[in-house]
């Protein structure tokens, strides 16, 4: 029994993770935030998705 | 130990960059501005706080009873991720001004190993919930004094004569070992 607990409830953790996720892209950015973009540059992990993301068009030109 | 204790100890005795090495990412790359710095450190104040409270109730109230506890780590990991899923969609439908201000930093902080620390460090000091809350405001706001105080000195290093070898990054780890050593002088006094 305790088995089904635990995977019921990793099982309603990663849903919950996975409907939040789908919600927070599907909410529009507010007006005037759409080009901001962190100032993590000084963090030297070139492959981090999260920098990849905000800095495509300066990847390139590296 | 009181609430004043943990407090203590958590911002500078057992500081969460200097003494536990943990968020060393953030501390490095947003550390470059002050401003940067500030709407960092906030935003950990807030996310750490909001994830060590939920975590804690997930913990006590669900792992407990159900004798689920060794799975503590793959519970908190998701929950924090939820959690700052939660935060960045709330504060973007809520509040425009803070989201411009806090929002950028919140899927930086998804991946910052404090979080998690603050939330597993409360289960295993056995701390009640308001012990928690003060506990997790300690260690973040240990997290945005030293964010604060490198981001000042870097951008005073930014504008100094040095060796290009020294430029950025290595400069920027001698700093912190120096403070390393400075905050260090703090060990004992709780």
């Amino acid at each position: 029994m305790k088995i089904l607990y635990a995977i019921l409830i990793a099982g309603s953790l990663l849903a919950l993770n996975i409907v939040l996720l789908i919600a927070n892209r599907r909410t529009p950015v507010p007006e005037g935030c759409e080009n901001l973009v962190p100032d993590c540059k000084g963090c030297a992990i070139t492959s981090c998705a999260i920098r990849n993301s905000y800095t495509k068009g300066d990847t390139k030109n590296d | 130990m009181n609430l004043f204790s943990i407090f203590i100890a958590s911002l500078l005795v057992n500081n969460v960059i200097l003494s536990k090495f943990l968020g060393m990412c953030p501390f490095l790359g947003v550390s470059t501005k002050l401003s940067s710095a500030v709407g960092m450190g906030v935003a950990v104040i807030f996310v750490i706080l909001g994830a060590s409270v939920v975590s804690w109730l997930l913990y006590y109230y669900a792992l407990v009873p159900l004798g689920l506890e060794y799975m503590e780590l793959i519970c908190f990991i998701l929950l924090i991720a939820s959690f700052v899923q939660f935060v960045e969609m709330f504060v973007k439908k809520t509040s425009p001004a803070l989201y411009k201000s806090l929002g950028i930093y919140l899927p930086l902080i998804t991946t910052n190993c404090a979080v998690l620390f603050v939330a597993m460090d409360n289960i295993t000091q056995k701390y009640n919930l308001i012990e928690t809350a003060v506990n997790s405001v300690a260690v973040a706001g240990g997290f945005m004094l030293m964010l604060v105080i490198f981001a000042t000195i870097r951008e005073r290093l930014e504008g100094s004569d040095m060796p290009k070898a020294w430029k950025g990054n290595p400069i920027a780890f001698v700093v912190a070992a120096i403070m390393a050593i400075a905050f260090s002088a703090f060990a004992g006094l709780v």
